[in-house]
């Protein structure tokens, strides 16, 4: 009775709490990712420009494959920082990119080290930076999952008991 | 650059991400004196940045353009982690100030390695 269990009180509170300022959850994870993306962001995209300004004849299928990742990681950034109707959309969609691209890239650079003579940010699922690439976007999915407008969330500080 | 300097930052910043790290645990906000210490930490590093652009002509760097995106890069990733901590008074601020001092210990490290990397 003191608080509402954070699994079940939707039906009834939810016309009078449904003032959504902001669509639903707390927003304390998504402002971790944002740290997270944006330095990737940075990472993948400075990487990219030096690589592709410097020497980009070495080897031009991994730069421009660093500048695609770094791009998607500015993708997912931004989807992550606004509030608009097509953030969530953009984030879903930098996200998946992003995780195919790590598993396939990954993959690809353990099967034929050949094609891959210099490392791209996912490159053999990221170890070059801590396997971070790998999990990154599988955090992402399932905060867009938990956070999707309509999920049920325990916000017990805008429910009132009455 | 200058070594010691570099060293300095880089501990300075480990000790800014287990400091931070633990006020996450606690499931605290940042506290005053941990962002006092990441802007000593931002300030350390500009200093730094100023010191090594005037010492990297003529010195044979292999990688001079690199080593040139990683000093100023760092520059950019606390004062990100420094406003997420001031937006989230939670212990995700923390958390987000604390992975923003790894990036900048990993960094630090990675530009002694470029500096040490001569023709």
């Amino acid at each position: 009775m003191s608080e509402p269990a954070p699994g079940r009180p939707a039906d009834a509170a939810a016309p009078t709490a449904g003032v959504h300022e902001h669509d639903g959850p707390p927003g304390g994870p998504r402002r971790l990712l944002i740290a997270l993306y944006a330095v990737f962001a940075l990472a993948a995209t400075a990487r990219a420009v030096v690589q592709i300004a410097v020497q980009f004849d070495e080897a031009p299928l991994a730069y421009a494959l660093s500048l695609f990742s770094g791009l998607v990681y500015i993708a997912a950034t931004v989807g992550l920082v606004t509030h608009r109707p097509w953030s969530r959309p953009l984030a879903w969609g930098a996200c998946a990119i992003e995780l195919v691209g790590v598993i396939t890239i990954g993959i690809a650079s353990i099967v034929d080290p050949q094609a891959f003579p210099h490392d791209t940010v996912w490159s053999r699922f990221g170890s070059g930076y801590g396997y971070i690439p790998l999990l990154l976007p599988v955090l992402g999915l399932l905060w867009l999952r938990y956070s999707r407008p309509g999920a049920e969330h325990g916000r017990s500080d805008d429910r009132s008991p009455a | 650059m200058i070594s010691f300097l570099a060293t300095g930052i880089g501990v300075a910043a480990l000790l800014l991400a287990a400091w931070t790290g633990v006020q996450a645990y606690r499931r605290r906000p940042t506290t005053e004196g941990q962002m006092i210490g990441a802007i000593v930490v931002e300030i350390a590093l500009l200093v730094q940045a100023l010191i090594a652009v005037f010492r990297v002509a003529g010195t044979g760097l292999r990688e001079p353009v690199t080593f040139l995106a990683y000093l100023f890069g760092v520059l950019l990733v606390l004062p990100l982690g420094f406003y997420l901590a001031r937006e989230e008074r939670s212990r995700w601020g923390s958390l987000s100030l604390c992975f923003t001092a790894v990036v900048v210990a990993v960094m630090v490290l990675r530009l002694v390695q470029l500096w040490g990397d001569r023709v």
